[in-house]
């Protein structure tokens, strides 16, 4: 499956200085190698590549990024006590305790498509989300669509209420700036270390993306974020086990959810055993411990009995997890580890995390003891592997057969047809009474064919069944478009391009031009004037640049141009579009040309964005984002003689402090900009130049650009009259 | 309608550039960008010589390529010489056959220009003569 997409090889180009400066320290460590050093050193740069592992770093995978965010989402519905539980272990509820350990599953997930193929992932994973928090943020939804979707979920946060939705473009921007006032401040006090440029480079960008696609918020149009499975949970602490859990599941079942919302999930019983209980005296004694030992042994077989009964009513869907009981542990404890840190929280709730680890600094980092997250482990996996994906996969093959064959068949295919003559022949009633979809909320029942097949399409992208998706979600198109669902329709021409992408078909520019390109402008259209879903419309198209982007040839092409449109939407703020700015760029970047002279290369174009994005860098004053982009930039704009655009790079230069890469190669290390190390650099570049030009130019600031400009047009008046 | 032509040597170079407006339908002839916009056109120029490359080499070479790039609402057209010097102008409406043939009154010109024994290739065109001429050009086509 990897096969069809092929990884990058390298990073993104760094710029010759760059380079020659990778070669400059491997020449320096080879030198201590025998003669043949040449050899030796050339080998050394070779197997440089080499080295890179096969699947590419975090930052850079973004087909990965894309994949793992759209992943089953299981809620957690528990008894008072187990939370009381987690809340001793130092988390603030049992969901907390188990979403680090949901996000990335240990070992592989093999799944088995809807041909009977398995295939197998080692890097899927599960949201955990409180059932609580779905029936709030559905609520929300309903109230006041547009206010929880593009903006304020800060009134949610500060309610207390202690939801924090994604789907807040302004939230991940001013999260994203929050991380670069730190990275820039860090970068002041630190003496710059060579060669961390390349990862950092586009890792900003990533971030941005990945807040983007966090926490999608809970909507009728599409069911990523509706649970697929709950999971229900009481402690052995419990007096009365099977009363709770039954009230669980009544609860459960009768919380507020909204309607668009199937309860039809699976439901996952867990039981948490304590191992050993505080109340046990502390005493030292043989006959004391042994009595101790037998009534943790007691418990124990109790907790075990309990469980065999669980098992006997609920069958497989059951768990015993056993942890250690007692206060939470401290990384200095013996086998003790740390809780690995949550990737995937929106972008408000991790804003609310930095802003109260601000206040109190001494907050620890979590940490379980050893075998406490083994066990969580464990259950995730087996949760994942022998639960949730079966019941997906079951679910996929019900409804397949049920609901999808049924319309793509010769009958479905009259019955859609008899619905549009129909309709179109009658008045509005009979219309609205005919199709599924009710305009008042905006939403279809779950039951209705046309969700279910929603549902059933959600389904098969989140087990990567990439055709599958596709075929269901080509016929949902025309279904939504009949019944004027327009959110609907917006989604399902999403999701069906982000998924023929997917499937890893040759992308010729045809079907570029028919197929993905109408699908794409179509939703970005109808999010953005039907349901003025800027959020959605942003996702929409920065998914679909990275994708493109990644195939490479005139796709990257195209990549640039559905990002240059997402600029144009202007839905983010003035950081989002630096960042989509440079993307661009970057796609040009991916496209490197054959032969010797690189024939069908972006260089130009790469630098021409590159340029722009420092430009709108200065303008938001991030000095060290601007000074990486001219990193890219310059090289090619070196030897440029059009005035103008020597004037704008020197104007740039001058704004943002920088040194060139070239006149430190000896030195091995970036010198922080100062007046005179900057007219130095310039001198090195400038000497072959307009020589009368740039004795003028070593003057500060303003009146560089008018001199240039002066020169240009007395330049233009030359011609004229000589 | 405001043009911006540029001829671009074999090292990126620019060997000549003119802006001007259209003289048709009461225009004055005077070019009308804005000052900003006056440094973006040099970028994109600059930037479609990607393009230009790729399509000179990957497809049968003809001498007028017609647009081959666009920026917003900007079209790049493009003219290739037998010496692998790039005509480029810069315009915002398409009007193919009358470029075509402002493009090939230049090339005569350019022509003419590289007859010349004290002129080398690459260098820039200084010639006044060769500017008016290619301003009369411009008003008879564009």
């Amino acid at each position: 499956m990897s096969s069809a997409f092929p990884s990058l090889r390298t990073r993104p180009t760094l710029p010759a200085g760059g380079v020659s400066r990778a070669t400059s320290v491997y020449l320096r460590s080879s030198s201590n190698a025998p003669v043949h050093s040449s050899v030796t050193s050339l080998n050394s740069l070779f197997n440089q590549a080499n080295l890179n592992s096969p699947r590419p770093p975090e930052d850079e995978d973004c087909k990965g990024l894309v994949c793992r965010s759209f992943v089953p989402c299981i809620a957690v519905h528990v008894a008072d006590d187990t939370n009381e539980l987690a809340r001793e272990k130092g988390f603030a509820d049992f969901k907390g305790m188990l979403r680090p350990y949901g996000e990335s599953i240990q070992g592989r997930i093999t799944i088995r498509d809807s041909q009977g193929i398995s295939t197998t992932h080692d890097d899927y994973g599960v949201r955990f989300v409180s059932l609580a928090d779905v029936a709030d943020s559905g609520e929300k939804w309903e109230s006041g669509t547009s206010r929880a979707i593009n903006g304020s979920s800060e009134k949610a946060a500060s309610d207390g209420s202690g939801v924090f939705q994604g789907g807040s473009v302004e939230e991940v921007e001013k999260l994203v700036n929050l991380h670069m006032e730190r990275a820039e401040e860090l970068n002041e006090t630190s003496l710059p270390s060579d060669g961390d440029t390349p990862a950092s480079n586009q890792s900003f960008y990533m971030l941005y993306l990945r807040r983007i696609l966090s926490a999608l918020p809970l909507s009728p149009h599409e069911t990523f974020s509706h649970p697929v499975a709950c999971v229900i949970a009481i402690s052995s602490r419990n007096a009365n086990p099977i009363d709770s859990l039954r009230n669980l599941y009544n609860s459960g079942n009768h919380l507020p959810l909204p309607d668009y919302l199937s309860t039809d999930y699976l439901r996952y019983y867990v039981l948490v055993h304590d191992e050993d209980r505080d109340d046990i005296k502390k005493s030292v004694g043989r006959f004391h411990f042994q009595s101790g030992g037998y009534i943790v042994e007691m418990k124990l077989m109790k907790s075990t009995q309990l469980f065999d009964q669980m098992k006997k009513h609920f069958g497989l869907h059951c768990h015993l997890l056993r942890l250690r009981s007692g206060g939470a542990s401290v990384i200095s404890d013996d086998d003790a580890v740390v809780v690995p840190k949550t990737q995937w929280i929106s972008a408000a709730e991790e804003l609310h995390e930095i802003r109260s680890r601000d206040y109190d600094d001494e907050q620890p980092a979590a940490c379980l003891p050893d075998s406490d997250a083994a066990g969580i482990q464990t259950m995730v996996r087996e949760m994942t592997q022998v639960s949730v994906i079966p019941f997906m996969e079951r679910c996929i093959a019900t409804w397949n057969d049920q609901v999808a064959s049924r319309r793509r068949g010769i009958s479905g295919r009259f019955i859609s047809m008899s619905k549009r003559y129909f309709s179109t022949s009658s008045s509005r009633n009979s219309t609205s009474s005919s199709s599924n979809y009710d305009a008042l909320h905006q939403s279809y029942p779950p039951s209705s064919p046309e969700a279910q097949m929603r549902k059933l399409a959600d389904y098969a992208f989140m087990v990567r069944d990439w055709r599958l998706a596709h075929s269901v979600y080509e016929l949902l198109r025309t279904d939504f478009n009949n019944d004027k669902a327009w959110k609907y329709h917006a989604g399902a021409q999403e999701m069906a391009a982000i998924s023929l992408i997917l499937t890893g078909t040759g992308l010729t520019s045809k079907v570029r031009a028919d197929t993905i390109a109408p699908m794409l402008d179509l939703s970005c259209y109808s999010y953005l004037s039907r349901c003025s879903a800027t959020y959605h419309a942003l996702r929409c198209l920065l998914v679909a640049v990275e994708l493109l982007r990644i195939r490479g040839g005139g796709a990257a092409d195209e990549a640039a141009t559905w990002a240059i449109r997402a600029r144009d939407m202007n839905a983010q703020g003035t950081i989002g579009h630096a960042l989509i700015t440079e993307r661009v760029g970057a796609c040009y970047t991916i496209r490197e040309g054959i032969g010797s002279g690189a024939w069908g290369a972006r260089k130009r174009k790469a630098a021409m964005w590159k340029m722009l994005a420092a430009g709108e860098w200065l303008e938001v004053s991030k000095l060290a984002q601007s000074r990486r982009c001219l990193d890219a930039a310059l090289p090619v704009y070196e030897g440029s003689r059009f005035m103008h655009v020597h004037g704008f790079m020197q104007h740039l230069k001058q704004q943002a402090g920088y040194t060139p890469l070239l006149a430190d190669l000896q030195d091995g290390r970036r010198r922080r900009g100062g007046e005179d190390s900057d007219e130095e650099g310039v001198e090195i570049q400038s000497e072959t130049l307009h020589a009368g030009l740039k004795r003028k130019s070593l003057i500060v600031g303003r009146e560089v650009e008018r001199e240039v400009e002066n020169e240009a047009e007395s330049g233009l008046d030359r011609f004229v009259d000589s | 309608m405001s043009f911006y032509f540029a001829i671009v040597g074999t090292k990126d170079n620019p060997i000549y550039e003119a802006e001007f407006g259209t003289s048709k339908q009461g225009g004055d002839g005077v070019a009308r960008f804005r000052e900003e916009q006056r440094s973006m056109n040099q970028f994109i120029v600059h930037s479609s010589l990607d393009i230009v490359e790729e399509v000179q080499w990957a497809t049968p070479t003809m001498l007028y390529m017609k647009c081959v790039d666009k920026f917003n609402n900007l079209q790049v057209s493009c003219f290739l010489t037998a010496g692998n010097i790039k005509f480029l102008l810069l315009h915002d409406q398409k009007a193919d056959d009358a470029i075509r043939q402002f493009f090939t009154d230049v090339y005569d010109l350019y022509t003419k220009t590289l007859m010349n024994p004290f002129y080398e290739v690459d260098m820039r065109i200084t010639s006044g003569v060769f500017d008016g001429k290619v301003k009369q050009a411009a008003k008879k086509y564009l």
